[in-house]
């Protein structure tokens, strides 16, 4: 294997390639997949030389096993562990689908983009792993139509496998709306059969019914990514107790964009911040839109591998990382993203049609200052009937965020309450929201 | 609930659920209505009595929202 190591922007202590996923840290503007600062699509060639061939000979059981032992999770931001899933697939006949999920609805996150840009190879890999580990007859890519750069490099990587005769079954790729509920599973599932891009309520847990009632087995395109390295026996999982390669994979919202970037997972969320953004902020948003606001003091200690942060609570989600500066409003930024996120209902579940405009209208007010005490009862009312009650996760991770602007802007909540609008109600917003 | 019964709850499929709230007025000892109309299911399992208002519910539920699921170990 070649010890081929981009020179540029690269942390003094960045050790040898593999180690890490992506080749270099990766910037995008403060919205939308495009216009990356232009990084180099590594060619089947050169991803050939970085990464070694494809690893054909790593046996299903084997593969499961070592996917076992890494305790690889989720990188769509459920970290389900994902050797469970891959039985779940194995104990069917097989003749379905593998999917990867591509499409990164989450308006703040990048890391997919900042992968498919620059490494389609290391997610096709993953990608055609776990259809041959599952006896798939179909391998998916899914994308949002609009994400022109990642279709365009995955469309020449699908071309480059082509000619070589690469192992697994022929690489669709699809695309469904640039809607945030786009990449939610079953919305993948349902749109893969036939049916509208819509998440649908599942009566029974299974993986044995997916695309068109077929065993389907679908990884966020990070997770393939970890999966690809894993099967050269490489262990880019985060866990520092392994051994191996250890990494984490982040987008951090800076006053000027957003960046992909990689850290030892022996370090802390607040390290990851400290070194893109210059000023301490008073409060992060960790997960994205359905994630946690965490107050500064704390998220500064939150360690950055997954099972160490999960072991005081947290979890890095999808690693979607956006410090509020001082300057801002917790609670007017939260307002605006509850709508978005009530703008982005799939309007099918009442909790969610009525109850999520219901909260972002509430907490849109106590963000005016025209909320009083009896209010604050009744959003807290809302959150818990709505909470768990729709047929997708998507009102849950709306709900979480909610709980949390409660606990981490306790004394902003209160001071609206009692006073009125803060002045950073009319100044300018900082974290990006963009229109459903 | 009998020894040999298997446990267990019911559950509503809130995609199908249209909120005409029938369901309450019929087990309304496990179905209340939320601040929007719609039906809150309590999901703990059911005893012989529940099951019997569980299934008025159930075969009365215009849009068969309404089921039965096991309940996982
Ligand atoms: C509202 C909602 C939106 C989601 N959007 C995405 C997405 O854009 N991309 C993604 O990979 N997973 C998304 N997920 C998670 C997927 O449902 C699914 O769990 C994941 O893709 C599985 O991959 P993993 O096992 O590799 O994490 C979303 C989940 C929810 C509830
Ligand atoms: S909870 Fe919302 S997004 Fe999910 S299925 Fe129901 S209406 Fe659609
Ligand atoms: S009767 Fe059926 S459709 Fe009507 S509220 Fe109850 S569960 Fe929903």
């Amino acid at each position: 294997m070649s010890t081929h190591v981009p020179s540029f922007t690269e942390p003094a202590d960045r050790p040898t390639a593999p180690a890490w996923l992506l080749p270099t840290i990766i910037r995008f503007p403060r919205a939308g997949s495009e216009g990356a600062q232009r990084t180099a699509t590594e060619s089947l060639f050169e991803h050939t030389e970085v990464w070694g061939a494809f690893p054909a000979d790593a046996g299903r059981e084997q593969l499961v096993d070592e996917l076992v032992r890494c305790k690889l999770t989720g990188r769509g931001g459920g970290h389900f562990p994902v050797a469970r899933k891959w039985r779940g697939v194995m104990a069917t006949a097989g003749g379905g689908y593998a999917v990867a999920n591509g499409a990164e609805g989450e308006p703040l996150s990048a890391k997919d983009a900042a992968l498919l840009q620059t490494r389609p190879h290391l997610v096709l890999d993953g990608l055609q792993l776990a259809a041959i580990a599952t006896r798939a007859e179909h391998s998916v890519i899914w994308l949002h139509a609009g994400a022109t750069a990642t279709r365009a490099s995955l469309a020449k990587a699908i071309a480059e496998r082509r000619v070589a005769g690469l192992p697994g079954p022929h690489i669709q790729l699809i695309t469904g709306p640039d809607r945030y509920l786009t990449g939610e599973s079953s919305a993948v599932v349902n749109a893969l059969s036939g049916g509208p891009p819509l998440p649908t309520f599942r009566r029974k847990h299974s993986s044995e019914s997916g695309v068109n009632g077929a065993p389907t087995l679908l990884h966020n395109v990070e997770t393939l990514a970890r999966i690809a390295a894993i099967a050269r026996g490489l262990d880019p999982t985060g866990h520092v107790e392994r051994g191996g390669i250890p990494s984490a994979l982040f987008t951090v919202l800076t006053p000027t964009g957003r960046t992909v970037t990689e850290i030892r997972p022996d370090t802390t969320l607040g390290q990851l911040v400290n070194s893109h953004v210059a000023e301490t902020p008073q409060a992060v948003l960790l997960g994205g839109y359905g994630g946690n606001w965490v107050p500064w003091a704390e998220f500064q200690a939150i360690p950055a591998s997954e099972p160490a942060a999960q072991l005081q609570g947290r979890s890095t989600g999808a690693g979607i990382v956006a410090p509020l500066p001082t300057d801002g409003c917790g609670i007017a930024e939260t307002g605006r993203i509850l709508e978005y996120l009530a703008d982005s209902s799939a309007r099918q579940c009442g909790p969610c049609l009525f109850g999520l405009r219901a909260v972002a209208d509430l907490v849109s007010a106590l963000a005016r200052g025209e909320l009083g005490r009896a209010d604050r009862k009744r959003l807290e009312r809302y959150r818990a009937e709505i909470d768990g009650r729709g047929g997708c996760h998507h009102p849950d991770g709306a709900m979480r965020l909610l709980a949390s602007m409660f606990t981490t802007f306790a004394v902003d909540v209160d001071l609206h309450l009692r006073r009125g609008p803060c002045r950073a109600d009319t100044g300018p917003r900082l974290i990006p929201v963009p229109s459903a | 609930m009998a020894a040999n019964q298997h446990p267990v709850r019911l559950r509503v499929d809130p995609v199908a659920c249209d909120g005409i709230g029938i369901c309450t007025h019929l087990a309304p000892t496990l179905i209340t209505v939320d601040s929007w109309g719609f039906p809150i299911v309590a999901g703990h399992p059911l005893s012989k009595r529940d099951r019997k208002s569980a299934d008025a519910a159930i075969a009365a539920c215009p849009r068969r929202a309404l089921f039965l699921d096991d309940l996982p170990n």
